[in-house]
């Protein structure tokens, strides 16, 4: 009895199959990172990668930490809901090592918020510069304390 | 059939074996340098990105306006100098309607000079011919099916279990098909690395504990942030969303966002 044996053709499309798929599942293996499929369809590690940037803003807790008694005026004045680094500019670095000196607060921030103008809310407080009283805000207006006079 | 063993077939099937073991550890180190060349990890460990899910609530009524979010995040996250905004904020005008036009209200102008970053220069129309006028924050929208995942080709750009929209840097291509596809403006292809850019809710402040730079520097607590799979009993997002009505832009798309506003006009979109 003769053997049997497969046509020639087909062998070599077996092959060939065999062949296609060995290098894709070759170049899958090297090509796919390893944290694909973690949580999703995308890398699990860019997750870290994204988290791993450096905060730039402290942030009002730290700042709390040694300057309670500025935090304590602050919270007993109608400027309560200021992060100190609204108007102290960010300062993480200062917050990480005290020998860091922050900068000095730029001066004229008041207007920012507190210019009249039509767009703000009628409830926040504003002033149309040129009927207000004197020149320097901080003349009359403690800024933590806005309230009560220097 | 008859097997047939010879030196020379065993000799030639043993070095096949050989070969093999010795090639999987070149794989392997084949395999981690392809992968290293695409992306480099080390970052902060111990945040589950499982166990939180953000909530960002915008108050249009708190907002004053003085674009201190828009600065402070173009600090925290080093957004490109230009016209390149993560979030910004809008001024609305609505002025009156024109007498006998028998309209609720006339034309709305919407601006927003430089991200409003430096404030806003003066009205544009007199004071006496305005209906409304106020400000808008904006941002990404944390959608729950947002778009520009869905357009994605490379799946470079993802929803993080937490909510975040989040971009891979290292595997964006660039072809900016999730900037057109964002409803909300949120994107943009960053000049610097010519990858998409958007807000990240400062993903590496909110796996470290801190608030987003903009909610953190909001001096009208305009914003509110916070976590909804571990409110607290008096978390002042709980108290924004029991004692305000909130609505979300344009729903009709059913993008689903996760940032509430309160206090929107129908003008906004």
């Amino acid at each position: 009895m003769r053997r049997f044996s497969l046509p020639p053709q087909i062998l070599r499309l077996v092959l060939l199959t065999l062949v296609i798929v060995g290098t894709y599942l070759v170049a899958r293996m090297l090509l796919v990172p390893q944290s694909f499929g973690t949580y999703g369809w995308y890398r699990g590690a860019a997750l870290e990668e994204i988290a791993s940037r450096t905060p730039v803003f402290a942030g009002k807790k730290a700042c709390a930490e040694c300057h309670a008694d500025i935090q304590h005026k602050l919270d007993n004045s109608e400027h309560k809901t200021l992060s100190c680094e609204a108007c102290h500019g960010a300062n993480r670095e200062h917050a990480l090592n005290h020998d860091v000196v922050p900068a000095k607060v730029p001066g004229s921030l008041c207007l920012r918020c507190h210019e009249a103008n039509p767009s703000r809310p009628a409830w926040f407080k504003q002033i149309v510069v040129k009927n207000h009283y004197g020149d320097k805000c901080t003349d009359c207006h403690l800024p933590h304390q806005p309230s009560q006079s220097p | 059939m008859k097997t047939q063993f010879n030196r020379r077939g065993a000799l030639a099937r043993l070095g096949a074996v050989l070969a093999g073991v010795l090639a999987l550890p070149v794989a392997r180190t084949a395999k981690a340098a392809v992968q290293n060349f695409f992306a480099s990890s080390g970052a902060p460990r111990g945040y589950d990105p499982t166990g939180h899910k953000w909530l960002i609530c915008l108050d249009a009524t708190k907002c004053i306006g003085c674009g201190l979010c828009a600065e402070a995040c173009k600090k925290e996250n080093d957004v490109p100098q230009g016209p390149y905004y993560r979030t910004w904020v809008e001024r609305y005008i609505i002025t009156k309607p024109k007498p006998g036009s028998a309209e609720t209200h006339g034309e709305t102008l919407v601006d927003s000079p430089a991200g409003g970053m430096h404030g806003f220069p003066e009205c544009p129309v007199p004071a006496d011919q305005i209906e409304q006028s106020f400000f808008v924050p904006k941002l990404c929208n944390l959608c729950e099916h947002p778009p520009c995942v869905q357009v994605c080709p490379v799946g470079a750009t993802f929803k993080a279990p937490d909510g975040t929209v989040l971009v891979d840097k290292n595997y964006c291509i660039g072809c900016a098909f999730c900037v057109q596809a964002c409803p909300y403006g949120a994107r943009f292809l960053s000049p610097v690395t010519h990858t998409a850019e958007k807000c990240t809710l400062c993903y590496h402040r909110t796996t470290r504990g801190l608030k987003p730079a903009c909610v953190e520097i909001c001096p009208a607590e305009a914003r509110i942030f916070g976590d909804l799979k571990n409110l607290q009993p008096d978390d002042p997002l709980r108290k924004f969303y029991e004692s305000n009505r909130t609505q979300v832009l344009k729903p009709h798309l059913g993008t689903g966002p996760r940032v509430l506003y309160a206090g929107l006009d129908e003008e906004v979109r």
